[in-house]
């Protein structure tokens, strides 16, 4: 093999190999931003900027999850948490995420950066504790005056994968953990400002 | 962790040193589509053997328990979210709000399958340490609930777990139901499955690699 065409192979080669290294959890996060936008729990596909729980039937019964759910609702054993899920596009400005009083019951909404598979920001009763509260999402080049009250969580990336996750003390519970869970949800920043 | 994906990484960086030492001593005209195709080629393939072998080096195995530390932390390295991505493939928390432990095998090594009875036993204030839950959870080998008459998918800080006499904690894990174990049994498939251990907001202990998990122990035929 001649010079140039090592330096070609080996170019291409070693570019090729870092990039893949580099991207692989991006390409993992966007299967799970496909099975938000596009499928969801089952119930069709959840918009964005918008959170939806899981089902409490698809809980309650995980061995028969409907034919509509997406697979990311059927595969992985969870029987602790419901989960809440939603993907976020900050690009048009911040949204609001209102956390209702969980009375000490453990929770966690998780700020995933899709690009790294890392988590950035946490609400929930480790880091913030479980009384109601609303915190600012914000997008990385956001400017402007945080309301009263309100904390900022200031994400890297305009698209954020949210991840909620609220514990289930039994199935009796269920019904409880389901509509505390149901009340985590997240507002346009924008409509709230012109709705006051 | 998967013997079969182990030995796919390893004959997959096999081919590729194959190619690249072949292609030194290639007397065949070269030209530069070649070139850029098996550079993308054995690129990608150096790619996924690396993040194979560098989950191999950072996950964590004790008793059969596979966990690995520093998962979601911003900052935590190309590579190691590489490695994430092979052994742990979703957004799974940080450590300090919760760990994770998986297996295949029991403590002696051997797959764990619904043909052997199993039982795990906790010393008496040796669960998981935590400030939230912790819980063992129940998959088939693809990762699925597994369908049982009592309809009870995992054993947890909150399913009735009974002591014994000295305190500890056992949870028998098998197919049939255990006579005498009811409240603590994790019912099995009848095929081979694997177990989630979670402890969520874990204590000190776990973080700082104090707390050994138990091993899974297949139980002795009376």
């Amino acid at each position: 093999m001649t010079l140039e065409h090592l330096l070609i192979f080996g170019g291409v080669c070693v570019i090729t190999w870092l990039a893949f290294i580099y991207l692989w959890p991006s390409f993992i996060l966007r299967v799970f931003k496909r099975a938000i936008l596009v499928k969801g729990f089952g119930d069709g596909p959840i918009p964005v900027n918008t959170l939806c729980t899981e089902p409490q039937a698809l809980f309650a019964d995980p061995i028969h999850p409907p034919a509509s759910a997406s697979k990311l609702a059927t595969t992985g054993v969870n029987r602790d948490t419901l989960p809440t899920v939603g993907w976020l596009d900050l690009y048009k400005g911040p949204q609001i995420l209102h956390v209702p009083d969980m009375a000490g019951r453990y929770y966690s909404v998780q700020f995933t950066d899709p690009s790294t598979n890392t988590n950035f920001a946490y609400v929930g009763k480790r880091t913030t504790g479980t009384l109601a509260g609303e915190y600012l999402i914000s997008g990385p080049h956001w400017k402007g005056d945080v309301p009263q009250g309100m904390k900022i969580i200031c994400s890297p990336n305009n698209s954020v994968l949210v991840l909620g996750r609220i514990l289930v003390y039994d199935d009796s519970d269920l019904p409880t953990a389901y509509a505390l869970a149901r009340q985590i949800q997240m507002v346009p920043f924008a409509g709230r400002q012109s709705s006051q | 962790m998967s013997r079969a994906l182990s030995y796919f990484a390893a004959f997959i960086g096999a081919l590729c040193a194959y190619f690249i030492i072949h292609l030194f001593f290639s007397t065949h005209v070269r030209t530069m589509r070649n070139d850029v195709i098996q550079g993308f080629l054995i690129g990608f393939g150096l790619a996924f053997v690396t993040a194979q072998a560098y989950a191999r080096i950072k996950a964590v195995k004790i008793n059969g328990w596979i966990t690995m530390l520093g998962l979601g932390k911003p900052g935590n390295g190309m590579f190691l979210r590489a490695a994430h991505a092979q052994l742990f493939p979703g957004p799974v928390n940080v450590p300090e709000e919760a760990m994770y432990w998986w297996t295949n095998a029991d403590g002696a090594g051997g797959a764990l399958s619904g043909r052997h009875d199993y039982v795990m036993h906790f010393p008496a204030g040796q669960l998981p340490p935590n400030d939230a839950f912790w819980s063992l959870t129940m998959g088939t080998a693809r990762n699925c609930f597994v369908p049982n008459p009592i309809k009870r998918y995992s054993v947890s800080d909150r399913s009735g777990l009974l002591p014994s006499a000295d305190g500890s904690i056992d949870i028998f894990i098998q197919n049939a139901a255990p006579t005498g174990h009811e409240s603590n049994w994790l019912p099995a498939p009848s095929g081979n499955f694997i177990l989630w251990l979670r402890a969520y907001q874990p204590g000190e202990a776990i973080l700082d690699g104090e707390y050994t998990v138990p091993p899974v122990v297949k139980a002795k035929i009376p």
